[in-house]
Parts: C-alpha cells; structure tokens; sequence
C-alpha cells in the first residue's frame, strides 16, 4: 500500500495545470458533522447526569458548544481536503498540520466503488472509494461527492483504462447504457427466499443473552412468568399450572424466538440485497458491476481478471431446495468485511454457470470424479471427541454433581457431524484447476484455477505420522486468512504428488 | 524439484542419491549455513537462562514461604536448560532444508509439525534479506519471501550465508512478475 503514494513533488503540474484543485461538496460537512454528533450523543447524555447535575441549560450550552466545535473543526478539514483528477491520475491534498500529498496513477487503480448511504441519498451525494490492490481497504477516500460527478470521475478512470483518454468523460451518461441484459438479478420473490435461508442461530443466541443479561434494567418481576400469570388469572403460581399449558408456553417461546429469527433474516436479507443487479461491463477490462441496497446504495465494479476463485457455497436446506451462493473471491475484501465478493446470493445452477463462463474460471465437467479424504479425518476425530468428554463427563460428575455425566451424551451428534463433514470433504483436478468441497452445514465448493496460486504447503502434525497421512494447503490471494483452503488428511505420498500437479515446474 | 535438477549421467548416482534422500532427515535439501546451528544453539542458551533465572528465584520464595524442600524446581529447569541447549540445536538445524529450483523455491522445517511449502518465483511480489545483531556476528542473513498469498503471505528461510541469501534474491528478482493480481 505505500507503493501507491509516491513522492508526488518529481512531477510538478506541467502537465495538468489547468485542472483545479477541487473541494469536496460541501454538504459533506454536513454529513461529517452529523456522523460525529452521532457518535458523541452519549458524551452530551453523560455530560447530562454527571458534570452539569442534570441541569438542562448548562447542557444545551455545552451541546451547542459541541455541536459549534465539531462543524467547525469539520469545514476546517473540508477546507484543507482537495482533489485534482488529472488525465492520468488522482491527486489529492489532505490534513490540517501535517499535509499529506497523494497521487494515484489510474493506472493503478483496480476498483472504483461508488456508495451512498441513506443521508447521502437524500442529499444526492455519493462517496468514492478507490482501490488499488495490495492489502485490504480502500486507498483512496472522496467522501462526498455530488452523485454525478462521482459518476464522471468513475468513468474517466474507466475510459483511461480502455485507452480512449478522449473527451468521452463529457457525457455523464452511467456506463450501462451498453443494451446488455443484466448477467443476474434478484426480484423481491428472490430475495424473500435469500432472507428466509438468512436464518441465524447466532442472533437468536445474542438475544437470549441479552433477554438474560438486561434483567437489570427491569424491575426483577417483569420476566417472572409467575408474576404476570398471577395478575392475570389469580392461579397460584406456574405450579399450579397443567402440563399441557407448561409444554404449551415452552413451545410458544421456542415458536416467537424462531420466527423472530427468520423475520431478522429476511429483513436483514432484504436491506442488503434489494435491487440486486449484476452487470458485465466491458470498458477497457471486462469486469463485474454489482448494484444492490435499500438504504446505503453500493455500486461496485470487480475487474474480471482479479477474480482469484469462485466459491458456490449452499446449506443442507437449501441444497434440497435447489439454492445455490456464488461468490468471487478476490484480493479486496467485499463490503461489511465480507472476505468474498458475493456475485449471486441466491440462485439456481443453471443462472450460475452463465456467470462463471463470464470468467477465466471454466465450470466443472460433469465426468468429474471427486476424491474423498482419508477415513481418519471423522475417526481420529471421534477418539479425541470420545476421550476428551469422558474425561471432562467423569471428573466433573464425580467432583461436582451427577448430572454432568450426561457429558458424554454430547458425544453422539459431534461425531456424526464429523462423519458427515468427512463425506462432504472431497477434491478433484483438471488440467487447470482444483475444485474442494468442504463441510456439511455450510457445503462450500471451491474452483481454484492453477494458476492462481501463490503457495503450497505439505504438513503434518504430530498425530499425523503415524498413519502417514498430511495436509495440503493453498495459499490464494484473499479470502479468509483463519480458513485457507485445504485439503485435509490425504496420504503423505498422495498430498506430494498432488502437490506436483499444483504447482507444475 | 531436485529430480529436475539433478544430472541424469549415471544412473547409479542418482539411485544411491534417491535411498540418501529418503534416508536424509531433510529429504536431501540443501542444508541451512552450519553457523545456524550455533545460532540456534545460543539463541536456547539464552532463553535457558532467563528460565534458570527465573527458577532461581522461585525456588528462592518457595523455601522462604512455604518451606518445602528445595531443589525440585531447579533440577527441572536444569534438565530442560540441557536438553534444549545440548540436543536440540542438532535435531532443529538438521530438520530444516530448501532447495533452489529453476522455476520454485521449496522450504522444508520442523518434525513434530513438519511443513513443506513451495513458492513459485512468479508468484513472489517482494523479497527481503533480514540480519539481526545475532545472526550479523554469525554472517548469516533470514530470506524473506512475500506472496499475495492471505494463507502464508510471508515465507521465511532463516540462516543462509549472506552471499548465498543475495545470490537467491537476485535470481528470484529477474522472476517476479507484477500484473498478478
């Protein structure tokens, strides 16, 4: 990332001086000010109870103070913040003591995302973020311009990159306008059905922690069913109750705790992904453009040939019902730390090999025979699973109480899913590339051309020499650095040989 | 990699070179600098005597306060202290090996955890030859490879000669490409 920001004061403005320096818009400052009033709501709330005794004059003084100083240190900032687009580069001048100089040669930039926020939208602003490679983040920040602008200067990197330097960034016409038909989108039916696999088990878990955690702030009787059974209908107690109606009250709770769950599913689903668009677009290099969003509207554009992998990932649900989530992995991270870049959230096989062919990435053969692991992957792990909850089963039941021998029942399910993530671990190769399916909960398949990678490893571990067998890592520009892609306990000489057929000398 | 290296004149050679291979604790790689071995050998000596240091001490406050008999606390960080400054060293040193192909650069390190990786010099972004205080009296310099890799970004080859570690960093510098990514 350093590389991009070289010593801009080698090439004086011979060049380009008749391009200006250029400020932001300067509703920006608004929305700057307004960001971080947000973030400092609570200082004025503490300000409140503690320094100013709860004297609401002396608060509103200091909030105004607040609201005076932040603007003020805002439009000083805007003030310092220019930009110069060139005609082959980005320059932009920032910091109030120490000056900062940055260049970034067109050249360079990989992406050009355009987002606008829901305030943003409102105003018709947008923010541009450029991307130049190497690391994760953006590079370069606009933050904001008017939307169309933003839309010009997005352009003219683009035509800069076909070759055609020409006055074609005079037009503000958004580069769709190319009559293609969409490479894929989602109407809300889709989406509805994104959101209803969208269910997360780890909300729920946040919420029964927070249900179980906020007693504090309600007085202790509010949760106690007891209490209100006893306003209600004067019944003594949930003793006194049938077991019918306990069951029945255990089965409502379960019921409104799952369908709060897939209701936060979809309507998360439904904020992210509305007006889900994928476009091919093919100025200078063919690439990706995304649109999608309720409220922050993204427009992101993926050159094609930064495209490291693609990843088609489904669940055992929604296997059966013949869903599919392609994503792209590649050297950026994806918005919301996302370490993929999502091409298609929810859609059939047939809507996704259209957009694989798109890339450099060839769908897999339907003669393709895939390889399992070695059986040790599930039974070494069933021993240790076995051997670790009987220890734990046996001196916590005999140390503290009985009921921790039920331990060991625990044992049961971890081995089948192990069992049932062995089947599902398997690899295949052609010539040119390397697919590996992972895991039975979240079935990942993924195609890895050749000669995308960077490095391999052969390993073992100490329990894996005595059957002989190792494990294979690839090491893949981007995607998640805890979960790199591997191909786990396969023979030693096995692992060798595949590793030969990886990296060809 | 040393398959293709390897000159196929006599075929005997190679065969013998082959059972030495297997046989090698290395798999026949090019063994690190011998220096590196004393290195690494110092570099447990120094952590041994923090650890007897720190035994010392304990010791110390465990007769004052709880009066039990002395010795045990010692004797262990003692015996540790000889394993990993007498035994050690050889058994790490002669674990470690690489090999300098045409196309690749192939590491191997480590026996419990044994890891074998290879990086391709196309696949390479940057390189740098690092020398600490320690390794500088010894004249062994660390070759450090980075691959845009996210698993295994930074490939580590420590206790090369100094020429030899800017010898393969020129070699592998008229490999590397930059419109990878």
């Amino acid at each position: 990332m350093n590389d991009i920001a070289p010593d801009i004061e080698q090439q004086p403005d011979i060049t380009d001086s008749e391009t200006p320096f250029r400020h932001l818009h300067p509703l920006s400052i608004i929305l700057k000010s307004t960001s971080v009033l947000g973030r400092n709501i609570i200082l004025i709330g503490v300000l409140y109870f503690s320094l100013f005794d709860q004297n609401i004059f002396y608060t509103s003084l200091a909030a105004l103070l607040i609201v005076a100083l932040v603007i003020a240190i805002t439009t000083l900032i805007w003030s310092r913040f220019s930009y110069q687009v060139s005609t082959k580069e980005v320059r932009i001048k920032s910091g109030l003591l120490n000056r900062n100089n940055r260049s970034i040669p067109f050249e360079r930039i990989q992406d050009v995302s355009l987002e606008q926020k829901l305030v943003s939208r409102l105003l018709g602003l947008t923010t541009v973020k450029f991307e130049t490679g190497s690391g994760g983040g953006e590079d370069g920040k606009l933050d904001a311009l008017k939307l169309e602008d933003g839309e010009k200067l997005r352009d003219t990197i683009r035509d800069f990159k076909s070759g055609n330097t020409s006055s074609e960034a005079e037009n503000f016409q958004p580069p769709d306008l190319q009559k293609k038909p969409p490479l894929f989108t989602m109407d809300n039916r889709r989406i509805l059905i994104a959101g209803f696999f969208n269910f997360s088990f780890i909300l729920l878990a946040v919420l029964g922690t927070i249900a179980q955690n906020l007693d504090f702030l309600i007085p202790p009787e509010f949760f106690d069913p007891r209490n209100w059974i006893e306003t209600v209908s004067g019944v003594n107690g949930i003793n006194g109750l049938s077991m019918t109606a306990r069951i029945g009250g255990a089965i409502v709770a379960i019921g409104s705790l799952i369908a709060i769950g897939v209701l936060s599913g979809i309507v998360r689903t439904f904020i992210r992904e509305y007006g889900f668009r994928l476009d091919q677009v093919d100025t200078g290099q063919p690439g990706f453009r995304r649109r999608r969003g309720l409220f922050t509207l993204t427009d992101m554009v993926m050159p094609i040939h930064r495209v490291q992998a693609a990843i088609i990932s489904t669940g055992p649900v929604r296997e059966f019902f013949g869903w599919y989530d392609l994503k792209f992995q590649s050297l950026a991270g994806d918005q919301g730390g996302q370490t993929d870049h999502s091409a298609a959230p929810c859609a059939r096989p047939e809507e996704i090999d259209p957009i694989i062919s798109e890339t450099q990435i060839s769908k897999m053969p339907d003669d393709i025979e895939f390889q399992r692991v070695d059986q040790a992957f599930w039974w070494r792990d069933a021993v240790i699973i076995w051997l670790v909850l009987k220890i734990a089963a046996l001196s916590l039941g005999f140390f503290l109480h009985e009921g921790f021998f039920a331990l060991i029942m625990l044992a049961f399910p971890l081995i089948v899913l192990s069992y049932l993530n062995w089947r599902h671990h398997q690899y295949a190769m052609t010539n040119t590339q390397i697919f590996v399916r992972s895991s039975w909960w979240n079935r990942k398949l993924t195609i890895l051309p050749l000669r995308k990678i960077q490095t391999v490893d052969v390993s073992q571990s100490p329990l894996d020499h005595p059957l002989d067998l190792a494990t294979v890592t690839i090491g893949v520009a981007g995607g998640s650095a805890l979960s790199p892609l591997k191909i786990m306990d396969i023979e030693a000489d096995a692992a060798k040989a595949l590793r030969y057929r990886l990296l060809p000398a | 990699m040393t398959d293709i290296k390897t000159n196929t004149s006599d075929q005997e050679i190679l065969e013998q070179m082959t059972v030495d291979k297997t046989r090698a604790f290395n798999q026949g790689l090019t063994p690190l600098h011998p220096p590196q071995k004393s290195l690494i050998r110092l570099r447990a000596a120094i952590r041994a005597a923090i650890v007897l240091i720190l035994a010392v001490v304990g010791e110390y406050f465990l007769q004052r306060e709880l009066h039990l008999p002395g010795g045990y606390l010692i004797g262990v960080a003692v015996f540790f202290a000889l394993i990993s400054v007498l035994i050690l060293p050889h058994r790490i040193y002669r674990r470690w090996g690489y090999d300098m192909g045409t196309e690749q650069l192939r590491v191997l390190r480590g026996f419990l955890w044994r890891t074998d990786t290879i990086v391709p010099f196309n696949r390479i972004q940057h390189l740098d030859v690092a020398q600490g205080p320690l390794q500088r009296s010894f004249g062994l310099s660390t070759l450090i490879v980075h691959t845009a890799g996210t698993h295994n970004s930074i490939v580590i080859l420590p206790g090369l000669a100094t020429a030899d570690a800017e010898n393969m960093r020129e070699v592998i510098k008229g490999h590397i490409r930059h419109d990878m990514i």
